[in-house]
């Protein structure tokens, strides 16, 4: 930004002052995670860079951890690449396991946290709620309560139930823990909502049903699918929920990385988190995307 | 003249007779009623999952903390009969041939280990005491129990020990809230503070709190000024600069902790830097990790985001006026700043600060990774007894206290922001 | 034939307040009819129960010779335009006309140029492609009006439909409007709180007051015979003075002010001899310096002030001894010479000056 001329020099100091401040703050908030990744393409088992890294020797750079990914735990690793290659680390390699768990744990946590989050957020919005605030505080508050508590908790009520150890239980903790964020995007999309565009649509001769279908699900969808991709994320990154309730079976990559991470850090570690941070960009872009989207519609950019 | 006072009052009340007017508040009433039931049935099934799925968890937590189901179940017989005991002396042949029976059926069915960890927790020698006594049960007494259980051990002949198991023998027990403060019930039943060797919780507890408060510090410290740049840039390139504060909100939080152990380690990104540098020698390297200084640098990268969204938004909805305003009325941008500025983003700042702060009460995974001893907090020590020493009363304990100052933080927090500081992206 | 009946209607939402009170009217067809009233005074009730979006509490209403309390809304065939236009945001310019047509089941191919003549009507056919919020305010105005009517509704409601648009542009989409109804003989209910746009535009208007009609008449007969003192003082500028009737005539009275002086009005209130009267008197109806002439009130004031407003001037004259008179003159020539604190002669044709019930702003005058 020009400063104007009769900005004195102890201002324009202090001017440049805060905006190489801010610079450094969001170098602290992005720089930690940008560091790992061309550490996981590091050829040796080391947590910084070497001097052949540092002059970009290529003999400095493998993708040995990534290929750790896809074979350790395989029956036969040394195979040729192909078909039976695949399947063998499909079945049997412990990162693609928790892999797989990850996603059938975090799309089902989606869908239910969308279900229930949509409708309470439907009931929240509507003119007759009482003791809105409170209803609201309290569907929210699996944000707020610590996640060692919940999970503690969940541990001794579960095991009554017969769910810890099984991929229900776990669904449900990551959808307790879920369902606050689409209740959060979902009524903040319907607070914005013009009542009026339901009788608009009446009064041109849509019926209550297709008002509801070209009305009113096109415009809160992009909330509802926002909310869930928190979901998403939420259950993908949920770590302590699963430390207490799931057996080696239900292992989630958090879980796993944990476990790695307490062991013995390898490298190994990095290279997933890289793909984490990938599948993170993925989902924020899609979140960013809608959002301006709804922008768009509201003018707000114009 | 008259002049426009017209429509300021609106006439008493509707011309409807009795019977009309009664009939058409019935159809509002209704009509009021049905529409909450709607809004009611749609909040339902989440309420309904949460209370099954969040609020039983819960309240498990809590009974556990204050249950003392093992010891009583398992001598039943025992608490039965100490019931009509007064106290005074040693009780009755019945009680000692009660206690007998119990101990022998805990031996056979494996559920000693509940005796012993509650009486041992209180009574020092309590372990090798009921060993020792429960191989004498084999036999039936000559003369009766009693005898024959003060002969194998003189604590049997103690009424304090006696106190304390009727004490322990109670369904419902203070004794692990007072753990978790750092107190105990002697045996006279006063409450006393335990040894400083056993005294841990209260300086957790004192831990937590300031290392919350200096993480929420930090945050607001850091992000205060960068969400006022965010906030006057063009939206174009505040969007883009979001980017990087939204990155490290959607990264996982244990890539993140991982990210901050490969820099922070004594070999890893930021000492090497410092050696290659010649800021520090080789062999004093920086230890910034496994304490408590871990901790703060990793938990303040992770909960910053927190901060800077609600002061985002609350600072992208002053117009720049306010200030423009100041200035011309002869402030100086140091007086617009602290006296124009500041105050209008106060429901940011306190929005910010009190997430920051209740979140970094409950923070388990960071300082579990990267906090060392120095570094864990009260929250690291529910997971201990959780899962290693098991004393899942305790853990309820602490639990409990610690949720009970959560809600109290989010309390404020909702009275502060009026229930509208918890937005999203 | 009558296009809408009101019957008896009223509307209370809460069992206490009746937002619209015993309302009676007839729109004939063809007719452009103005509800026109302070905000607050039910106007948009009624339009809400003619769309179907409010229920009457008693009364009926009619389509027609059809009661409507049983067709829900998407089959009464009413075209609405919204106060804040309600066009919906995530469809373009030319979805948004379609959808009406759409859900009729018109074929694709029948829809594309009745949106086209519809997007015409309104000189908006270049912007069929944009979204809502990519045109400016009477753009979007615009649309929100070719959507209210490329199904061809007989009967179209418009809810303040200008108020969120500049005077400049408000005048122009008046006349459009107008225009409009003009060439497709529509019955329009209209709903305003702005009464130059009620006059302009009206076949009818309706004032209302607390859910009632104060007055139904054409936009002349409501400026020159406001029927009571609400609409007297709602419309245009009047001046108000009160007094006690001392004599009733064949349609003239008598009123005697405060001061003791009397003057002569034309009987509107049905009030008896002895109660007080509301006089009313338009300031272009007072005349400086007065010709001598039968059925004149003459009288004598003092100058307060003169504000020059540029095609007329306003004079502040105090007369009977402390009512202040706003006086409007003709800007004939630069400056009538007149000073403050001068004495002047003024008068008015008695018939001009009209008695009205006591009390403005309280309903069941009517
Ligand atoms: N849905 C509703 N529930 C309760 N009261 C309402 C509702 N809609 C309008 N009102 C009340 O009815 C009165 C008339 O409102 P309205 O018809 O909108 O007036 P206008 O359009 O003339 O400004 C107002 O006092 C308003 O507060
Ligand atoms: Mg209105």
């Amino acid at each position: 930004m020009a400063l104007p001329a009769h900005i004195s020099p102890m201002g324009r100091l202090a001017h440049y002052g805060y905006l190489i401040f801010c610079g450094s703050v969001l170098l602290f908030l992005i720089a930690p995670i940008l560091v790992i990744v061309p550490l996981s393409f590091n050829a040796a088992p080391y947590f910084t860079f070497s001097r052949e890294m540092l002059q970009l020797d290529p003999s400095a750079f493998s993708l040995r951890w990534y290929r750790d990914i896809v074979q350790n735990g395989m029956q036969n690793p040394n195979a040729a690449f192909g078909w039976a290659y695949l399947v063998d680390s499909w079945n049997n390699a412990q990162w693609i396991h928790s892999l797989k768990n990850s996603f059938v744990i975090a799309i089902a946590t989606t869908i239910l946290s969308m279900l229930l989050g949509t409708l309470a957020a439907l009931g929240l919005t509507s003119p007759g709620m009482p003791a809105r605030g409170l209803v609201t505080s309290l569907l929210i508050s699996p944000m707020i309560v610590p996640i060692i508590i919940t999970s503690a908790g969940m541990y001794f009520a579960f095991s009554t139930m017969g769910l810890t150890g099984t991929f229900t239980g776990l669904i449900i903790a990551h959808t307790v823990l879920g369902t606050p964020f689409v209740v959060i995007t979902v009524t903040a999309t319907l607070e914005g909502f013009d009542r009026n565009l339901i009788r608009a649509g009446l009064s041109l001769g849509a019926s209550p049903v297709r008002v509801f279908r070209s009305v009113i699900m096109p415009l809160i969808l992009p909330g509802v699918a926002s909310g869930g991709i928190f979901a998403f994320a939420t259950s993908f990154d949920e770590v302590v929920a699963v430390i207490f309730l799931a057996d080696y079976d239900q292992r989630t990559v958090p879980r796993q990385m944990w476990a790695g991470i307490r062991e013995q850090i390898s490298p190994t570690i990095l290279a997933m988190a890289t793909i984490l941070v990938l599948l993170s960009i993925g989902l924020l872009t899609i979140v960013e995307l809608l959002r301006r989207r709804t922008e768009r519609m509201r003018g707000t950019t114009l | 003249m008259m002049s426009g006072t017209i429509a300021n009052v609106r006439p008493p009340a509707a011309q409807l007779d009795g019977a009309k007017r009664r009939q058409v508040l019935r159809q509002y009433r209704r009509s009021q009623r049905r529409d909450s039931l709607r809004a009611l049935a749609l909040v339902a099934p989440l309420c309904v999952f949460l209370a099954v799925m969040f609020g039983w968890p819960l309240a498990t937590m809590l009974t556990r903390a204050v249950s003392n189901d093992d010891f009583g179940a398992v001598l039943h017989r025992t608490s039965a009969s100490l019931a009509e005991w007064d106290g005074t002396g040693t009780p009755s042949e019945r009680v000692y041939a009660d206690f007998a029976a119990d101990l022998r059926q805990a031996r056979d069915e494996q559920t000693m280990g509940q005796v012993t960890s509650a009486l041992n927790f209180e009574w020092t020698g309590a372990r090798s005491l009921l060993m020792r006594t429960v191989r004498q049960l084999s036999s039936e007494p000559e003369n009766g129990w009693k005898e024959k259980l003060i002969e194998t051990a003189p604590d049997w002949g103690n009424p304090d020990l006696w106190i304390l198991i009727k004490r322990l023998a109670q369904p419902y027990t203070s004794r692990h809230f007072l753990a978790a403060l750092d107190l105990e019930q002697a045996a006279d039943g006063s409450i006393q503070g335990v040894g400083p060797e056993k005294a841990i919780y209260v300086t957790l507890f004192w831990r937590t709190l300031w290392v919350s408060a200096a993480v929420a510090g930090l945050c607001l410290v850091l992000g205060y000024p960068l969400a006022t740049l965010l906030a006057r840039l063009p939206l174009k390139t505040s969007n883009l600069l979001m980017m990087l504060v939204l990155l490290p909100f959607w990264t996982s939080l244990l890539v993140r902790t991982t990210s901050w152990m490969v820099l922070l380690q004594d070999n890893g990104v930021i000492n090497s830097m410092l050696v290659w540098l010649g800021l520090v020698s080789d062999g004093n390297r920086l230890s910034l990790i496994f304490n408590v200084t871990g901790t703060l640098i990793a938990m303040t990268h992770v909960l910053l985001p927190f901060m800077i969204l609600p002061l985002y938004s609350v600072m992208k909805s002053i117009p720049p006026s306010y200030v423009r305003a100041a200035l011309s009325l002869g402030a100086s941008p140091v007086t617009a700043f602290w006296q124009v500025y500041l105050p209008q983003t106060i429901p940011g700042v306190l929005a910010g600060t009190l997430m920051v702060f209740v979140l970094a009460v409950g923070y388990y995974i960071t300082p579990a990774l990267v906090g060392g001893q120095s570094g864990q907090l009260i929250s690291n020590i529910i997971a201990y007894h959780m899962q290693q020493s098991l004393n899942w009363g305790l853990a309820g304990a602490l639990g409990s206290l610690l949720l009970v100052g959560v809600l109290l933080v989010y309390w404020l927090f909702n009275r502060l922001t009026g229930g509208q500081g918890l937005r999203m992206g | 034939m009558a296009a809408v009946t009101f019957e008896n209607v009223s509307k209370t939402y809460d069992g206490k307040v009746s937002v619209v009170d015993n309302l009676n009217l007839r729109v004939k067809e063809g007719e452009f009819l103005s509800m026109l009233g302070p905000s607050g005074s039910g106007k948009t009730t009624c339009l809400m129960m003619l769309a179907g979006f409010e229920t009457a509490t008693s009364g009926e209403i009619y389509l027609g010779e059809r009661p409507i309390s049983r067709v829900a809304p998407q089959r009464r065939n009413i075209g609405m335009v919204f106060q804040n236009y309600a066009l919906f945001p995530h469809m373009t310019v030319a979805e948004n006309l379609a959808f009406p047509l759409r859900v009729r089941n018109i074929s694709k191919a029948d829809i594309a140029p009745k949106v086209k003549r519809a997007l015409e009507m309104v000189e908006l056919a270049h912007l069929g492609d944009r979204l809502p919020a990519q045109l400016s305010g009477g753009q979007q105005q615009r649309v929100a009006v070719a959507r209210a009517l490329v199904f061809d509704p007989n009967l179209v409601l418009m809810d303040e439909p200008l108020g969120a648009l500049d005077k400049q542009l408000r005048e122009q989409m008046q006349y459009e409007i107008k225009r409009i109804h003009d060439r497709l003989g529509l019955t329009v209910v209209y709903v305003t709180h702005d009464q130059s746009e009620a006059l302009t535009m009206s076949d009818t208007v309706a004032i209302f007051n607390f859910g009632k009609i104060q007055q139904l008449a054409t936009p002349d007969e409501i400026y020159e015979t406001p029927c009571n003192s609400f609409v007297a003082q709602f419309i245009g500028e009047n001046n108000m003075f009160s007094g006690t009737i001392c004599e009733r005539g064949d349609g003239v009275c008598k009123v005697r002010l405060a001061n003791g002086d009397q003057v002569h009005a034309l009987t509107v209130t049905d009030a008896p001899v002895g109660a007080t009267t509301l006089l009313s008197l338009r300031p272009e109806r007072i005349r400086i310096d007065p010709p001598a002439a039968d059925g004149w009130t003459i009288t004598t004031g003092e100058v307060i002030e003169q504000i020059y407003v540029g095609d007329h001037l306003r004079v502040l004259v105090r007369v009977f001894g402390g009512h202040e008179f706003v006086v409007k003159v003709q800007n004939r020539s630069a400056g009538n010479g007149l000073t403050p604190g001068q004495k002047i002669r003024l008068g008015w044709r008695a018939s001009d000056c009209r008695a009205l019930d006591a009390a403005a702003g309280q309903a069941g005058a009517a």
